[in-house]
């Protein structure tokens, strides 16, 4: 029997999975040891694998088939637009993708100028400016702290994920549009689907059934 | 500084070494059973005019082309893929008595593609077409090439996923979608979005039968049953046909022993507009993306002046050797 590989986006997302597989009654061996330095974690009468990576890594993982699953936010899904199958949605890891700034950006975004966003996310930027709002902006990169850009004068707006809000009310910013709803997603790559498609299909009836009982 | 004598462009690459020798080998083993079933070779040229992989033919996006002028001022392109340039060469050198024709090709292919990191630019394909041969037979003959094809390459775990997109396209004309709804609809599907389509559905007044058939295809995947459960959701009879003909191409591929690779998949739809019946996808170990794929393609032929059916697979050569040398060193538990 493969491996089934699963590529879990590191953090909280992670240990909410974890804790979600356990339920299922699949158990990562020393997963849960905060402490370890290992990177692999498998289950080997189940023949199931699990491993860290950075968000935005495991559409990749996922798409060249070096992970057969992924659990992975849709920020990550839309921002990265990889090839990849989007079979359930796990419900936590919840926040909404919007544009922020001081209220007195408002006009401004309205106004039809040529405004500057920063953000994490270009693509999604990109195409919310572009095809819904019909708008051309700047769009200016950066990796973090996005919050910082209208405040020091980077930019006039920022299109960022928002969980509560709290982060942006301390700093004087507030949600002037919204772009999309976020929450993780389970990914899976299309061979896989295929050539594993009874296992993988009775892995997310599992985790769907799981979810339904919370 | 790049060094712009001795590097290769972005996406293009040097073979050498045991590695072309066995790509070479690969090709020979595909090409002997393309011979065996009675195909001739034909060549056409890497560059074309832009009308021949144009939007009504509906191949590559315009953007992912390699585009040039020649001295008159005409828009060429290096074929992005072989079927509408063999199709094009049909409908100029042969006269409808010819047909049908089985015709076979091998060469590289050229995609500008930007957000596909996984690919070199240019790709060697090798494929056949069948012209003039509308029939189930015709399909079926297709499919047991291309698992005699995949054996002869030395796989024996694969799978080819056979689906339809007349089951599709004859739901969404009764949906009464805008096309642009239809388009987005269309790519949850293939990206077998579960809850997407539902959700993109929400916000429209449409038939529930036809609601509940667009939520339920990117599911609609499996063995044999799979045909069972399709035809429980096919609301007309367009959709029914379309089943229909599916179970006859699935009879006749049982005849030539290669069952046992099939599988159904009502979900697969490609993004090349000029399939029109049954299309596949074939996929493996190793690679994560389809090593060959294929279709039925009624309609090409008359947008180049010949009006015949035909149906066609190109093989990924690429995807396929590396599908080959990963899957023999990959780990097993017994």
């Amino acid at each position: 029997m493969r491996y089934i590989t699963v590529a879990l986006t590191k953090g909280r997302l992670a240990r909410q999975t974890l804790d979600l597989f356990e339920r299922i009654g699949i158990r990562a061996e020393g997963a849960d040891d905060s402490r370890t330095r290992k990177l692999i974690f498998s289950n080997e009468e189940l023949g199931i694998r699990f491993f860290m990576a950075k968000g935005p890594d495991v559409p990749t993982y996922v798409a060249y088939g070096a992970a057969d699953l992924g659990i992975v936010g849709r920020d990550t899904i839309l921002e990265e637009g990889r090839k990849i199958y989007e079979v359930l949605d796990l419900g936590y890891g919840r926040c909404r993708m919007c544009i922020c700034g001081p209220e007195s950006a408002r006009e401004a975004l309205n106004s039809g100028d040529q405004i500057r966003v920063a953000t994490k996310y270009p693509n999604i930027a990109k195409d919310y400016f572009l095809n819904r709002r019909h708008q051309t902006v700047e769009i200016i990169k950066l990796n973090g702290s996005i919050e910082l850009a209208p405040i020091v004068g980077l930019s006039e707006v920022i299109c960022d994920i928002v969980e509560t809000g709290s982060t942006l009310r301390e700093n004087g910013l507030a949600v002037l549009e919204e772009v999309c709803p976020i929450s993780a997603r389970v990914v899976v790559n299309q061979v896989s689907m295929k050539m594993e498609s009874e296992r993988i299909n009775d892995l997310i009836t599992r985790l769907k059934e799981a979810l339904n009982e919370s | 500084m790049k060094n712009l004598i001795i590097h290769t462009p972005e996406g293009f690459r040097d073979l050498y070494g045991g590695e072309i020798i066995r790509k070479k080998d690969l090709m020979g083993a595909v090409r002997s059973v393309f011979k065996d079933f009675g195909y001739d070779d034909i060549e056409t040229p890497a560059v074309e005019y832009f009308d021949v992989f144009g939007n009504e033919v509906g191949t590559t996006p315009s953007n992912e082309l390699y585009k040039f002028f020649d001295r008159d001022g005409n828009t060429l392109v290096l074929r992005p893929d072989f079927t509408p340039s063999v199709a094009r060469a049909v409908a100029m050198h042969f006269p409808p008595t010819a047909l049908p024709l089985r015709l076979c090709y091998a060469g590289n292919t050229y995609v500008n593609s930007q957000e596909y990191q996984l690919h070199l630019k240019e790709q060697t394909q090798m494929g056949v077409e069948l012209i003039g041969d509308g029939s189930a037979e015709a399909d079926a003959e297709i499919l047991s090439l291309t698992c005699n094809a995949l054996k002869e390459a030395g796989l024996t775990d694969f799978q080819v996923s056979v689906g339809d997109n007349n089951y599709f396209r004859a739901l969404a004309e009764d949906s009464g979608l805008a096309p642009d709804r239809l388009e987005e609809i269309r790519r949850l599907i293939s990206n077998k979005n579960f809850f997407g389509v539902g959700e993109l559905l929400e916000s429209e007044h449409i038939p529930s039968s036809i609601r509940d058939a667009f939520i339920r295809l990117p599911k609609l995947f499996g063995g044999t049953d799979t045909l069972d459960e399709a035809e429980a959701y096919a609301i007309n009879d367009g959709a029914a046909a379309s089943v229909k003909r599916l179970r006859e191409i699935g009879r006749c591929t049982d005849e030539s022993g290669c069952s046992r690779y099939i599988s159904y998949d009502f979900g697969l739809l490609s993004k090349f507009n000029y399939y029109t019946g049954m299309i596949f996808s074939a996929y493996t170990y190793g690679t994560g993306e389809p090593i060959a794929k294929g279709g039925r393609y009624d309609r090409l032929l008359a947008h180049f002046g010949t009006d015949a059916p035909a149906v066609g697979v190109g093989f990924t050569i690429d995807q396929l050797m590396n599908a080959i040398s990963r899957q023999k060193p990959r780990e097993r538990r017994s």
